[in-house]
């Protein structure tokens, strides 16, 4: 039984084989070899020539030539397969450093930040938001917040008029008294008012005739001064940095009796006195006090059972002091560099130190 | 108001540094914005003898003087015209200091030596035009015998410091000396004494003079008394320097006095020339409308019949209250003088001094009522001091009409009011301690205080006042802290509409577009502009023409913004506004305010520069971001678009009207108007305003969750040739309506305009997505919703390609 003829057919495929360097022409050496008119197959067809007991010990040859002809190409494909894919991959490799498809992000407004803030402290003391119109009537603007015609507090040149009884309302407090008067002399009221409101004032670095204001206010019996001071308190804290105090200083608001203004320690300098401060060490930041017991009668509540307590302040001014913001024009520009510092998502940690 | 210490100690005795006496009366209430040192920075300040006066050789201008500075005679050199030998000056010594940080030191003055500097008071930090007339361009010389050597600033009553008040329009009792010492007294306690007012009855006699007020509310109360005699001169230092720290200028003794003593009570007076009256009478009454009257200032005021005038029974001597006439005015030959001090009508002054532009000291006391209790004694006090400072005689009694309460009023109050108001806990001996402190009596019985309330605080008038003075004589320091109890607990929540006004900007700024806050007044052209609102509310007095109606659109500021920052190298803006637009109703009822979101898109959007891809601010992209809000609010099936030409300030051909179901114009999205553009200095813009409050208002529940199909859908194109001018809106609108039950879903997925198809035709391709929840379509099921589809469509003018 002559086998030299597997070995030549074993050996010139792993010449072969040898100089293959991509999967295509793998292929057509499997085809050539181990094809149906391959040349593996074709030493088969040799099997009729042999004798009944040579055919079991040339097949086994054959075999083996298969089987390790099957193992070279598989072992081939595979490295070839890498090799391929290795290629593949380092001619997709781009430079990760270049900036990503542009999808901007828009800001918010520096004074919604300050204000959604300060909405969402009171909610979470259990304050609704009530919100009024910015064209009132003298009436809910004055007169229902203890504000007579004759007032001295009320000089024709501090307002925006529309005719002799509407005008661009100069505080939110009108939401205050329309709110209390909707709820037929019954508590508990607990709003908080944010809004734009309007004043005479001629545009320049600390002035705005368009600003705007906010202001939380709590109706109900046995409200007591002490209440104001601890919630201001509680306020202060959590707006400006857990170390902050407050100090009320007695004041006038007409529709407030006792009226204070409320400083709170200053962020800055934490008390000792620096340029933010104006070297008080206190920053004048709200005003406040228990609603006059003539508000609280002409919106339909009893001021012998009732009593309530209001505070105000200026969103506008806060986030200046906040920020460190010169001008209150920059809030009424709207120029893109300005607006767009405030995309960052602000929190608790090292508060208020761009000052 | 400027209250001087030294002035102050008159009135009550204060052992504090001016610096705690400020702080203490700031905590009290009553904000000292500034206290004014006249001390800082002076130094070695003598009085000085002057005993010769030479002219310098070398200078026309300079004198040799010799002064005797106490320690010895030294030779100053003095350029003031006014100096002379034997007078007595104020000396800076040789190394001494001046404000503005002069240092003085001996000198060689055009060769003679000069050790020290005769001063003027304006080299002592006086304003220039405070300092008296005699010494304007010149020393100040003392009218009397000093002592060389003594303490200058002590001579001159300015060893002194000035708090300035910052007063709240409820203290008026703190506008005067006597006043703030009663606050004072409430601080520090001690004992409040008032000025002396003796007057010499030796002279009195029965005046010719006559009072009568013609109508009770317009002046309650008129006194006068007549002062003969009187020589007109400068007044003594002390007074001249009192009222230069109060920031009054002194300019002779009668005009003096009165002001020193509207300073001391509080109660403006007026000083009259007794002959110049013209007549034996005073009447007070209303103006008649367009009456003339020459006020003391020279200028001829055209009256009211709301102002009050002081007449001498036929023409006005005085607008009362405001200011002097002129013919009537006190001059240097006047020698008899009648002292007016009356109760005027609160609300009338104020109203003639602000219509008139006449503020005066007088006006702003009598505008916040005076004190009854003081309104004689100031005048027996001017007649006093007129009598010793200017050489008169009291030859009149208070010659008086009207009726003068001095009756204190009162306030009931209980210690549990003020306790559950405050949140504290006050004995009544604690709450009666600190209202006698103010100098408010409080009488107790069965638990309830009666407080009596003097004139000078009459601003107290309820209990609530009474509670405010507790508080802050007792020191809000002193308050408890605590939370509120409520009745009835109640949670905090936004409402359904704040929550999507929140949702909707935080997801525009998503979006890329940042939020923009403008002023609501605009100026008239532009409120006319991206409206069809034609009226405006207009202000009665705008400041400026920019600021001068309330926007009826937010689209002409954010073109001004967007232009602003294009102006700024920033051509790529993206903003949006949410605000209110304000519409007219009629002078009786309030405009009504729309809630608007509008927004700017220019340049390009989401600009990857190096791969060279960006998306156009351009009409699709305004109404891709505002098709994002619809869907956000769950609207957007409610929503439809209408080509719009209506704003001449819009592209007419790139502009639509956005419509809530079917009929309602909610808003508009569109490219502005080339020509618009380009007078704004814009490449152009894609704008969009929408009005919010049908939108928000629509309730949308909860979401309920749709099975997911189990079964495949099936899709079918049409490409349809259409005549160029067809909507593919419709298009879209006839294949929901005719598609029946399984349509699913339907788009455009391909527009061609262009030379493969006939001219004026262009070519859309919609593809539809049919699906059966509930088991597998079949191709015939689609085929037969297909045909009407077809037919429709057709009908329509389009024709399959």
């Amino acid at each position: 039984m002559d086998t030299s003829e597997i070995g030549r057919v074993q050996e010139s495929f792993d010449q072969a084989v040898a100089h293959i360097e991509d999967l295509k022409s793998l292929q057509q050496l499997k085809v050539e070899y181990l094809g149906k008119k391959g040349k593996v197959t074709g030493l088969m067809k040799e099997m009729k020539n042999l004798s009944k007991d040579e055919r079991p010990q040339f097949g086994a040859a054959v075999n083996e030539t298969r089987n390790h002809i099957t193992e070279i190409i598989e072992q081939k494909t595979q490295a070839l397969e890498a090799e391929a894919l290795e290629a593949k991959l380092a001619g997709e490799t781009i430079d990760v450093t270049l900036p990503g498809r542009d999808f901007s992000l828009g800001s918010p407004h520096p004074l919604s930040l300050i204000i959604e803030n300060i909405e969402d402290f009171f909610i979470g003391l259990g304050y609704e938001i009530a919100e009024g119109y910015e064209v009132e009537t003298d009436y809910y603007n004055f007169e229902a917040l203890n504000l007579p015609k004759s007032h001295p507090a009320r000089d024709m040149q501090d307002s925006f008029y529309i005719s002799e009884e509407m005008l661009l309302r100069t505080h939110t407090s009108p939401v205050q008294a329309r709110t209390m008067e909707s709820r037929g002399g019954k508590g508990p009221v607990k709003i908080i008012c944010p809004g734009k409101v309007y004043r005479r004032d001629s545009d320049d670095a600390t002035h705005s005739h368009q600003f705007t204001q906010i202001e939380g206010l709590v109706v109900d019996k046995n409200i007591h001064m002490s209440d104001l001071k601890g919630t201001l308190e509680l306020f202060a804290k959590e707006i400006f940095g857990e170390e902050r105090e407050i100090r009320l200083r007695p004041s006038y608001f007409p529709f407030t009796e006792p009226s204070v203004e409320v400083d709170i320690s200053c962020f800055k300098c934490k008390g000792d006195g620096c340029n933010v401060c104006k070297h008080t060490g206190w920053i004048e930041i709200l005003g406040a006090g228990m609603v006059h017991p003539n508000v609280l009668e002409m919106a339909g509540f009893d001021s012998n059972e009732y009593s309530g307590f209001a505070f105000g302040m200026g969103p506008d001014r806060i986030a200046m002091l906040k920020h460190g913001i010169e001008d209150i024009r920059h809030f009424y520009t709207n120029d893109l560099r300005f607006i767009n510092q405030f995309k960052v998502t602000e929190d608790g940690g090292a508060k208020n130190e761009s000052i | 108001m400027k209250v001087s210490k030294e002035w102050l100690q008159e009135f009550i005795q204060l052992d504090v540094p001016a610096e705690e006496l400020a702080e203490k009366i700031t905590r009290g209430g009553i904000e000292v914005d500034e206290l004014k040192d006249y001390t800082a920075e002076i130094k070695n300040l003598v009085v000085g003898h002057v005993q010769s006066v030479e002219q310098h050789s070398e200078a026309d201008r300079l004198k040799v003087c010799q002064v005797d500075t106490g320690d010895g005679i030294h030779q100053i050199i003095c350029g003031a015209p006014n100096v002379v030998a034997d007078s007595y000056v104020i000396v800076c010594k040789v190394g001494g200091r001046l404000p503005g940080g002069v240092k003085i030191k001996r000198a060689k003055l055009r060769g003679e030596v000069s050790e020290g500097m005769i001063c003027s008071l304006e080299e002592l930090g006086i304003n220039e035009d405070q300092v008296p007339s005699e010494y304007r361009d010149g020393i100040f010389i003392f009218k009397e015998a000093k002592t060389a050597g003594e303490d200058a600033l002590r001579a001159l009553c300015l060893d002194d410091q000035v708090m300035e008040f910052d007063l709240t329009p409820n203290r008026k009792d703190a506008l005067s000396m006597i006043g703030v010492a009663y606050e004072a007294r409430a601080l520090f306690g001690g004992d409040v004494s008032l000025p002396e007012y003796n007057i010499d009855e030796a002279h009195l006699g029965d005046d010719e003079l006559s009072v009568d007020n013609e109508d009770v509310q317009a002046v309650p109360y008129y006194a006068a008394r007549v002062v003969e005699g009187v020589k007109v001169y400068p007044s003594p230092v002390w007074m001249q320097i009192r009222l230069i720290k109060a920031g009054f200028r002194p300019i002779n003794n009668i005009v003096d006095i009165s002001n020193y003593v509207l300073l001391e009570f509080g109660q403006p007076l007026h000083m009259f020339d007794r002959q110049q009256i013209g007549s034996d009478k005073i009447v007070t009454r209303y103006a008649k409308e367009n009456e003339k009257m020459t006020t003391l200032d020279g200028k001829e005021q055209t009256l009211k019949q709301s102002d009050i005038v002081v007449t001498n029974g036929n023409e006005p001597i005085a607008l009362a209250g405001v200011m002097g006439g002129a013919f009537s005015e006190v001059t240097e030959n006047t020698t008899d003088v009648v002292i007016e001090s009356a109760v005027f009508d609160a609300f009338s002054v104020r109203r003639t001094s602000n219509r008139l532009n006449l503020r005066s000291e007088a006006s702003s006391r009598f505008e916040k009522s005076v004190s009854h209790e003081f309104v004689l004694k100031a005048l027996d006090r001017a007649a006093y001091l007129l009598q010793k400072y200017a050489g008169g005689k009291v030859t009149s009694q208070v010659i008086s009409a009207g009726e003068l309460d001095v009756e204190d009023s009162t306030i009931e109050i209980t210690g549990d009011y003020i306790n559950n108001r405050l949140g504290m806990d006050l004995t009544v001996k604690e709450i009666t301690d600190v209202l006698g402190k103010l100098g408010l009596v409080a009488s107790e019985k069965e638990g309830v205080l009666t407080v009596s309330i003097p004139s000078r605080r009459d601003d107290l008038k309820i209990k609530a006042d009474i509670t405010e003075e507790i508080a802050r004589i007792y020191g809000y320091d002193a308050l408890p802290s605590s939370l509120p109890e409520y009745s009835k607990i109640t949670p905090g929540q936004l409402t359904d509409v704040q929550k999507k006004v929140r949702i909707i900007r935080h997801q525009l700024e998503s979006l890329g577009l940042s939020q923009a806050v403008n002023y609501a007044l605009t100026s008239r052209s532009q409120a006319g502009q991206f409206t069809e609102v034609n009226e405006t509310l207009d202000l009665l007095m705008p400041m400026s023409e920019d600021h001068a109606v309330l926007r009826t659109s937010l689209v002409p500021h954010l073109i001004d913004n967007a232009v602003y920052n294009s102006n700024r190298q920033q051509k790529d803006v993206q903003l949006y506004e949410m605000g209110r637009i304000f519409i007219p109703r009629g002078e009786a009822e309030l405009p009504l305010e729309k809630e608007m979101l509008a927004g700017i898109v220019t340049g390009d959007m989401h600009r990857t520069d190096w791969l060279g891809v960006k998306v156009p601010a351009d009409f699709y992209a305004a109404k891709g971001i505002v098709e994002t809000v619809f869907e956000k609010l769950g609207m957007s099936a409610h929503i439809t678009y209408r080509p719009s030409s209506r704003l001449s300030e819009m592209h007419p051909g790139r502009t639509a009207d956005i419509i809530l179901e079917n009929d309602t114009v909610i808003g508009f999205v569109g490219e502005v108007h080339p020509a618009y553009a380009n007078e704004n200095d814009l490449d152009g813009a894609a704008v969009f305003e929408i009005s919010m409050g049908e939108l928000l208002e629509k309730a949308q529940g909860e979401i309920i969750y749709q099975q997911l199909s189990k079964y495949p859908s099936i899709t079918r194109d049409i490409a349809l040739v259409v005549p160029s001018e067809t909507h593919a809106g419709d298009l879209v609108e006839t294949v929901r309506k005719t598609a029946g039950k399984y349509l699913n879903d339907v788009f455009v997925f391909d527009v061609y305009e262009g030379e493969r198809l006939e001219a004026g035709n262009k070519s859309i391709a919609l593809r539809l997505v049919y699906l059966n929840k509930e088991e597998t379509l079949t191709d015939a099921e689609v085929e037969a919703s297909y045909n009407p589809v077809v037919q429709a469509l057709e009908a329509q003018g389009a024709h399959i390609r």
